[in-house]
């Protein structure tokens, strides 16, 4: 057998205390597609970094057809032979597609200027070359549709006829993925290697024979596509369940009372003709793979993304949820997905960061009676098993799982009827973790209702009465009960079951 | 094909100026019987000459996405230092040169305290403005000095009576951007404040391209205050001070982003002739010149309103293109 084309040993990268890769070996071989996965923060980005000359690696050793491979910067990394389709697009908005496709390096004609017909002409032959002859070179980047520029960027990248091309979540807008499938099919065929990161596991499948998991910066997995079942993948990327216990509990849903909140064919973009009836003392699962429509569904509840369509009724009531202000008023809060930029205010003690929302309250006159606060505060943390002597801290002395006690604690301080949970157990180590789903049952137990949105799938089977699972940004199927298991979520949330589910989506 | 329109259409903001520009025109030319004399047109261009270079300058810096208050440091010093030599030891070519180094080194300062170090572009630009005034203290701590008959002769008059020398400056100025705007540099620039992830990961040189942006943008913040001492004959540290609001209003006037990527030095300069023709415009009309400040000022809000109106409809637009993207089942 033939050396690999590329050769990663033991490579490394910290943030500070953050550990993003550690000990991660493995090779990639001429004409090969191997699949990279991974849940968020996993480490996928940071390789794809390392190995385009973007970061450079606290420790290891790269090697690229036999030679030490160091890129200084991503020029360097293109001349050597690699170059990456970014998962951000790395497409300038405001020059044309001629120019993103000629950078860094525009031609220039003999006294030293931009040519601009050149550039045109050699970007009208690279997008035909590259099935692409609809792409107007003229067009101002910024002003194409979001799958186009992802087009371009997945072109700009085979234009520079690497010998190894990284695609970084390249279909996450694309709407004809089989125009890409054709090129890489194309392009393996002349001896390409690619490394093909994506959430999509029906893409694995249909293009890589071998798949890589990384989990919290560490390779866990490297194997024949073929031997792996989809749980298997997954079980190998969560890597929790095993550790993690569920308190069976019955359901304490109360299907005769009207819903604490309906929502009836809500559409806006990333979100298709979506409807649902969330009852008092239930908690309604929502399932999706990165990027289905659930961020959208989830922040469109609290009329912080726009909708094109559709009704939300709170109590049997129709109500605009205009702003997150208006959402709390009628009792829905949402519980935001990152904690850090959404959820806390950093420069804040805890006590505030819990008491934020009723502060006029307690401010009679406007000016703030700690001991109303106190109390206010102290009714709630008990709930989430929040210490109390956290309280005068700052927020960020706090673990990541205090910390989201204390985003959850504020949810819960106005008296919420319905909560939105998105992934509220992200970053929170297992005692938090406990303490969150026991909140969960305590809350709905009491009447109140949860939508409920989480990247691991036993968390969803295990907490949830019934279970949305989205796919392409609609409902791709309801699984409720008995059948609720992670295979069959997770099978309609890759588009597996799409044949079987009437409602399921197509090719588009 | 590349439309016209297509062509055009990141000078959209400059056209809305160049239509201002000629409106004003039209009526201070009805208005003022003699506003069409070379003697009027001179007289006007002197008056737009040095707002319109330095405007130029700090252009180059804004699009990158940064900003630069040190343009009036450097004019002080420049105009001190003219003020102070080209009559005696370095004459009118030595002192140009002069200026322009000065110019060039405190762009290298500011360059590199920003992509060197880090800092905030316009803290680390209130700072060398500043100490750039104090150094023009120190050396002409009172008005005075003695300007070269050369320069200041030179500059101001008509070639033949009939050309102004201030419109063969300022097309010079234009043709010099209208190359440079077709350099690498020059389109790094704008891809640098357009989008700075997306420029380093195309593979720009972002640190470098600011450098010499805040190079540039001194060496004509130098030429602009070689400019100012031919009109104003002899030396004065503070004659600059009025510059800088009027600097930026000019480029935004222009069509300029204040947040870098998108505008262009054609923009700023005509912003800068809006400015001076608005006073000849309400002079002639008989307003009385303290109405001049709420006329600039509510130019350029009508100058950024129409601007902005085009890109909110892109933007709506682009939210439904973007739609029809997303796949359907």
């Amino acid at each position: 057998m033939r050396p690999p084309v590329l050769r990663v040993d033991d490579l490394a990268k910290r943030y500070g205390a953050t550990v993003a890769l550690e000990n991660v070996s493995f090779g990639l071989n001429a004409g090969e597609v191997c699949g990279l996965l991974g849940e968020n923060g996993a480490g996928k980005s940071t390789l794809v970094k390392a190995l385009s000359g973007v970061v450079t690696p606290d420790h290891g050793e790269i090697h690229l057809k036999g030679d030490r491979f160091r890129p200084t910067s991503i020029v360097d990394a293109n001349r050597l032979g690699v170059s990456t389709a970014f998962q951000e697009l790395s497409l300038v908005p405001s020059l044309s597609v001629a120019t993103n496709l000629a950078l860094p390096d525009a031609p220039r004609n003999a006294i030293g200027l931009v040519s601009g017909r050149e550039l045109r002409q050699r970007a009208e032959a690279t997008l035909a070359q590259w099935g692409a002859a609809d792409i107007r070179p003229s067009d101002i980047v910024d002003s194409l549709p979001l799958g186009v520029r992802q087009r371009v960027e997945i072109i700009r990248a085979l234009a520079r006829n690497p010998s190894v091309l990284l695609l970084d979540e390249p279909t996450s807008a694309l709407s004809d993925r089989e125009w890409l499938f054709g090129l890489i099919d194309r392009v393996l065929k002349e001896g390409v290697s690619i490394l093909y990161i994506t959430h999509k596991l029906d893409e694995i499948r249909r293009l890589c024979r071998r798949c890589i998991i990384l989990r919290n910066g560490q390779k866990v997995l490297d194997q024949a596509v073929s031997e792996m079942s989809n749980d298997d993948i997954f079980r190998s990327m969560a890597g929790r369940s095993a550790v993690e216990q569920f308190i069976a509990a019955p359901s304490s849903a109360r299907p005769q009372e009207a819903p604490a909140l309906e929502a009836s064919h809500l559409t806006g973009e990333g979100i298709e003709d979506i409807s649902f009836a969330l009852q008092p003392g239930e908690i309604l699962g929502v399932a999706g793979l990165e990027g289905h429509g659930q961020g959208p569904l989830f922040r469109a509840l609290v009329g912080l993304h726009p909708l094109h369509g559709g009704r939300i009724a709170v109590a049997g009531t129709a109500r605009g949820l205009h702003s997150p202000r208006v959402a709390r008023a009628a009792g829905v809060v949402l519980v935001p997905e990152e904690r850090k930029t959404e959820g806390i205010f950093k420069d804040l003690s805890t006590i505030a960061n819990i008491s934020v929302p009723v502060i006029r309250r307690v401010s009679p006159l406007h000016f703030l009676n700690r001991q109303r606060e106190r109390q206010l505060v102290e009714q709630v943390i008990p709930d989430v098993d929040l210490p109390e002597h956290f309280l005068p801290l700052p927020i960020t002395d706090l673990s990541g799982g205090s910390q989201q006690k204390a985003v959850l604690a504020r949810a819960l301080v106005l008296g919420a009827r319905c909560l939105l949970l998105f992934d509220p157990t992200r970053g929170v180590d297992v005692g938090a973790k406990q303490s969150i789903y026991r909140m969960m049952r305590a809350f709905v137990h009491e009447g109140g209702a949860i939508l409920f949105y989480s990247t691991e799938l036993d968390e969803l089977v295990h907490l949830c009465d019934r279970c949305l699972v989205l796919y392409r940004n609609h409902v791709a199927g309801e699984v409720s009960g008995g059948t609720l298991s992670q295979e069959l979520v997770l099978s309609l949330a890759s588009g597996q079951a799409a044949q079987a589910q009437p409602i399921a989506a197509g090719s588009p | 094909m590349m439309s016209l329109a297509t062509r055009l259409r990141p000078a959209r903001g400059a056209a809305i100026a160049v239509l201002i520009y000629l409106a004003m025109y039209f009526v201070y030319a009805i208005s003022e019987a003699s506003a069409t004399s070379v003697f009027a047109i001179t007289n006007l261009l002197d008056n737009t000459i040095v707002l319109a270079v330095a405007a130029a300058g700090l252009t180059l810096v804004v699009l990158t996405g940064e900003l630069d208050l040190s343009a009036i440091g450097v004019i002080a010093i420049a105009n001190v230092v003219v003020a102070t030599t080209s009559a005696g030891v370095l004459g009118w070519f030595g002192s140009l040169v002069a200026v322009m180094l000065i110019g060039a080194a405190v762009g290298l300062i500011n360059g590199w305290l920003v992509v060197g170090l880090g800092l905030q572009s316009l803290a680390v630009t209130i700072g060398t403005m500043i100490a750039c005034e104090g150094v023009a203290l120190v050396i002409l701590a009172a008005p005075g000095g003695e300007v070269s008959d050369t320069i200041a002769n030179g500059l101001t008059g008509d070639i033949a009576n009939v050309v102004p020398v201030a419109a063969v400056i300022i097309i010079g100025v234009l043709a010099l951007w209208f190359v440079f705007a077709r350099t690498r540099l020059g389109i790094a620039i704008y891809a640098v404040g357009s989008d700075e992830n997306a420029a380093g990961l195309s593979g720009l040189n972002v640190r470098r391209t600011k450098l010499l942006a805040f190079v540039l943008a001194g060496v004509a913040y130098g030429c602009a205050g070689y400019l100012l001492s031919a009109q104003t004959g002899s030396g004065d540290p503070r004659a600059s001070n009025t510059f800088l609001l009027f600097m930026y209003a000019a480029v935004a006037i222009g069509g300029t982003s204040l947040t870098g990527g998108r505008g262009g030095v054609f923009g700023s300069v005509v912003g800068a002739g809006i400015l001076t023709v608005m006073q000849k415009m309400l002079f002639a009309l008989g307003a009385a010149s303290f109405y001049t400040n709420v006329f600039s000022g509510i130019i350029m809000l009508v100058a950024l309103f129409v601007g902005n109106l085009s890109g909110l409809r892109l933007r709506r637009q682009r939210g439904a293109e973007w739609q029809s993207a997303t796949p359907r089942p």
